[in-house]
């Protein structure tokens, strides 16, 4: 168990920068995950972590020590990979037992070890298997596995549930969720779906292009994007950006902070009847009806400016398609950005 | 195409029947032949069936070869080709494992050059660079000798170029899971990638025992000194006979013989082969 730090994190591939310098404290026990889209720099920066890559320049510091000349073997991490990684060759135990090996590990220590790995995954009865004979739920369980017998100070997670179908992927994503609670084992965990990120985090890392858009816990995140890239990225239907000059016939300027030019509203901001608080009307029309099940996506068209938007709205609305309707958004659910900085505008 | 025709399934046994006993049919003769007494062969009339002599001229060319030509006994020649054969073979396949390995996983200067300077050689055969490589093994007082056989064909850019493919089909995470398990470039070496080779190892080794079992012309520059003739250059030696007839049913014999060690390393390394292949999933 240790604390992580990133200090100037960088790394560039020849003129190429892939991590444009990340500052990052992990608290001990935390579960921190990394979330952007491909080619953000989230994979590189965890391989960075693992020793996998080079640093550029910057420095990582595992449990207060500086590991970035250190050999992944001596840094204290183990790592969960994308496609498991599994020593095709070997049975599960061999793969267990296989790091314990080499740092050698006295047997009856090793022992004890798989076998509480066994036990904490239900793995116990496909010890003497080898991974071809494994489905991919049960690949990813000895891939965990081979993590916790090393007994590490952090887990490294890259995009660990990619490869499973969707009913799995929820059902691991509540497992790890729970081991590591139980472990309280520091964790970096990279993903790019962001409904992923947002269950499993304690705080969430969000990366666009080699930078930190935001740190924060999932709903701090959520609540408060702290830049139009998060806005747009946090959030499924993504939040809808409006430029300010569409809100047109709404007195909303004088509340809003100076430098704001482009609101934010989240699709299930949006109210059909008109909230008895302070709000904004919009007239569109109606393009597409999506039912969900539990609520539906209405799609419509702003007819001051002919911007598609978003609305989440509860249950099945009885709403003709190709009809005009007003919709409303109270004022305090408004996120104010400026298109300049890209950034909020109401930040202290 | 599964079709149920039974014209066609006459049709491709047929096909296949004939192929088998075209290619069986002067294995088959050699055998007959080394079963019959010396004239039998030569006297216009080639017998079809076994002849009395099966023990005799067998233990006649084993043990004491035909002093006539020249030539040891077989059991020395075959000692030698066996000698020649499995040391060429198991250092070809060390020394292309190893030199795949160094392409495909450590970065070094010069490291595609390397590879292209190895891949190259591909287009030199043996007998184009004989002369030289005879220069060179004659300078190193070689001739006549094991090294001067083997050491000059180990070198293989097809077993290397082999390995360097099999190996880039290898995920990199792989390599990356055993780093963070603590394992060396040997150790990752001899835990995964050598296990995961085993099926292209037994391959090769197949094709490379009959490459080496197989050479004629290498053995017959380099040695002179009857005790290190191979058997596959012996039996040329022993169908020439100066001013008599060739003794065909001795010679036969040693033909049957040269063929049996390549025909059980591909059966015994068939199973092994197979077995490896429907166990292994990357």
């Amino acid at each position: 168990m240790a604390t992580i730090s990133l200090i100037d994190l960088m790394k560039s591939y020849g003129d190429i920068p892939a991590v444009k310098g990340v500052n990052l404290d992990v608290a001990d026990g935390e579960l921190i995950v990394l979330v952007g889209p491909s080619g953000c720099g989230k994979s590189t920066l965890l391989r960075m972590v693992a020793g996998l890559e080079t640093v550029t320049s910057g420095s990582i510091e595992i449990g207060g020590r500086n590991v970035v000349k250190a050999e992944p073997a001596e840094r204290d991490i183990a790592m969960v990979f994308q496609n498991y990684a599994l020593y095709p060759h070997m049975t599960v135990r061999g793969n267990l037992e296989y790091g314990l090996k080499n740092r050698g590990t006295p047997r009856e220590e090793i022992n004890r070890r798989v076998r509480e790995a066994a036990d904490i995954l239900e793995i116990g009865a496909l010890l003497d298997r080898k991974p071809r004979q494994l489905s991919g739920g049960q690949r990813q369980r000895v891939a965990m596995g081979r993590a916790i017998v090393r007994e590490p100070a952090a887990f490294l997670f890259d995009e660990p549930l990619s490869n499973l179908d969707a009913k799995l992927r929820v059902q691991m994503r509540v497992e790890i969720r729970k081991l590591q609670r139980r472990l309280k084992t520091t964790s970096l965990y990279v993903t790019h779906d962001q409904l992923e990120a947002m269950t499993l985090a304690d705080r969430l890392v969000v990366m666009n292009s080699g930078l930190v858009e935001q740190i924060g816990t999932p709903t701090e995140v959520y609540d408060r994007p702290a830049t139009l890239f998060v806005a747009g990225f946090i959030g499924s239907p993504p939040m809808n950006l409006i430029p300010v000059s569409s809100l047109s016939g709404n007195e909303v300027s004088a509340g809003l902070p100076s430098g704001t030019d482009i609101v934010g509203i989240r699709p299930d901001a949006f109210v059909l009847e008109q909230p008895a608080e302070p709000s904004l009307a919009l007239e569109a029309s109606v393009e597409l009806l999506e039912p969900i099940g539990g609520e539906s996506h209405l799609h419509v068209r702003l007819n001051s400016s002919g911007q598609s938007i978003v609305l989440s709205v509860p249950g099945r609305p009885e709403i003709a398609e190709v009809s005009d309707i007003v919709v409303h958004a109270r004022l305090a659910d408004l996120h104010p950005f400026s298109a300049q900085t890209g950034r909020r505008a109401d930040n202290p | 195409m599964v079709e149920n025709r039974p014209f066609l399934t006459f049709l491709t046994h047929l096909v296949l029947i004939a192929g088998v006993v075209i290619v069986v049919f002067p294995v088959y003769l050699a055998f007959i032949a080394s079963t019959h007494g010396p004239g039998q062969f030569v006297s216009g009339l080639v017998p079809l069936l076994p002849g009395p002599h099966l023990v005799e001229n067998y233990s006649t060319i084993w043990n004491e070869g035909l002093s006539s030509s020249g030539a040891p006994p077989i059991w020395v020649m075959m000692m030698n080709s066996l000698l020649m054969a499995v040391a060429i073979a198991v250092g070809k396949i060390a020394i292309s494992l190893l030199s795949a390995y160094a392409i495909v996983y450590f970065k070094f200067p010069f490291r595609l050059l390397a590879f292209w300077i190895i891949f190259i050689t591909l287009m030199l055969p043996v007998e184009v660079r004989i002369i030289p490589t005879f220069a060179v093994v004659a300078n190193l007082g070689m001739l006549n000798s094991y090294q001067g056989l083997i050491l000059p064909l180990i070198a293989s850019a097809t077993a290397t170029f082999l390995f360097r493919q099999f190996f880039l089909t290898i995920p990199d995470e792989l390599m990356e899971a055993a780093r963070v398990d603590g394992a060396g470039p040997m150790k990752f070496f001899r835990d995964i990638l050598l296990p995961l080779s085993r099926t292209n190892i037994a391959a090769l080794f197949v094709i490379l025992f009959i490459f080496g079992w197989v050479q004629y012309m290498w053995p017959l520059l380099v040695t002179s000194d009857s005790r290190y003739y191979t058997i596959v250059m012996g039996i040329k030696r022993l169908a020439a006979s100066a001013d008599s007839e060739p003794l065909w049913h001795l010679v036969m014999a040693a033909v049957i013989l040269a063929m049996l060690p390549p025909v059980l390393v591909v059966i015994f390394m068939q199973r092994l082969f197979v077995k490896g292949l429907v166990e292994t999933e990357k």
